[in-house]
């Protein structure tokens, strides 16, 4: 038991900026598959056909703004238990407040520790299973 | 955050006025903490980034921005990644306590509390270092991911 694996988790990424998927696929190593797109509708296109395990998205992506994402992700009942992060580099409190409010369940300010990351992503599937099972 | 022999600062964020009292008096009797208050979420948040606190007690049902949030807000930025985090909480159930933990909290207490109990969290959590919490959040990726 002891020695299986963590399960491998597929992470659909959204940022203008193609470097930083690669980026990010190398920070969170072979236990994460990441898919990167580069603009919001790519995002719903890919959602409709295959939900992740976690949805990361920078809070800016090109001119579009990652919040409305995070509003329609949130409005979907599809998407209820979805993970949603933000992986970004604003990080006044406003930021952070309408990222929350917008109904994100995660907010990492970069840069970011790969060791970090990697934890908060695995926890966060976690803390949703616990929120869709036991209502907390 | 202070070091050595300075005055620890302790922010209590909690949305009920009686709550926050008993909390102040609880955390007076150990005689040594500069205690602020906050009373919903986001006024923490700005309190956290104004005061640097060495020791945040948060509750979980608050106006704004819950108290898991919260934690996780601040667990998410390299300024506050490793403040030392209490949650002080009325949900009882093993899986809210679960929640707080794997949102990165340090310590789980629930309502009503021993200012005891509350005085030893804050003196366990003020010990924590850095790698001790990393530690601790691995060993929870360890025990609570899902397997193949």
């Amino acid at each position: 038991m002891g020695h299986k694996a963590l399960r491998r988790l597929t992470i659909l990424f959204i940022d203008s900026d193609k470097n930083a998927h690669e980026k990010l696929q190398q920070a969170l190593g072979e236990g994460f598959v990441v898919q990167g797109v580069v603009s919001i509708a790519e995002a719903k296109r890919v959602l409709s056909i295959k939900v992740p395990d976690v949805l990361i998205s920078e809070v800016w992506v090109g001119e579009e703004s990652g919040l409305e994402l995070c509003r329609y992700v949130r409005g979907k009942a599809a998407f209820k238990c979805l993970p949603f992060m933000f992986l970004t580099s604003l990080s006044t409190l406003q930021d952070k407040v309408a990222g929350f409010e917008a109904g994100t369940d995660d907010y990492v300010v970069k840069p970011f520790d790969a060791r970090h990351l990697q934890a908060r992503i695995r926890l966060l599937v976690r803390i949703k299973r616990l929120e869709q099972h036991a209502g907390v | 955050m202070d070091s050595g022999n300075a005055v620890k600062k302790v922010l209590v964020i909690d949305d009920n006025p009686t709550i926050v009292e008993l909390i102040k008096y609880a955390v007076s009797l150990h005689g040594s903490y500069q205690v602020s208050v906050a009373y919903d979420g986001v006024q923490g948040l700005e309190r956290v980034y104004a005061e640097q606190p060495d020791c945040v007690i948060i509750d979980v049902k608050m106006p704004r921005m819950g108290g898991y949030q919260l934690v996780r807000c601040l667990r998410g930025d390299p300024r506050t990644a490793d403040t030392p985090l209490i949650i002080l909480s009325a949900m009882t159930r093993e899986e809210d306590q679960m929640a707080g933990l794997l949102s990165g909290a340090d310590e789980y207490l629930t309502k009503p509390f021993k200012p005891t109990a509350l005085n030893e969290a804050i003196e366990r959590v003020l010990r924590l270092t850095p790698d001790e919490r990393q530690s601790r959040t691995e060993y929870l990726v360890r025990t609570q991911s899902e397997r193949e």
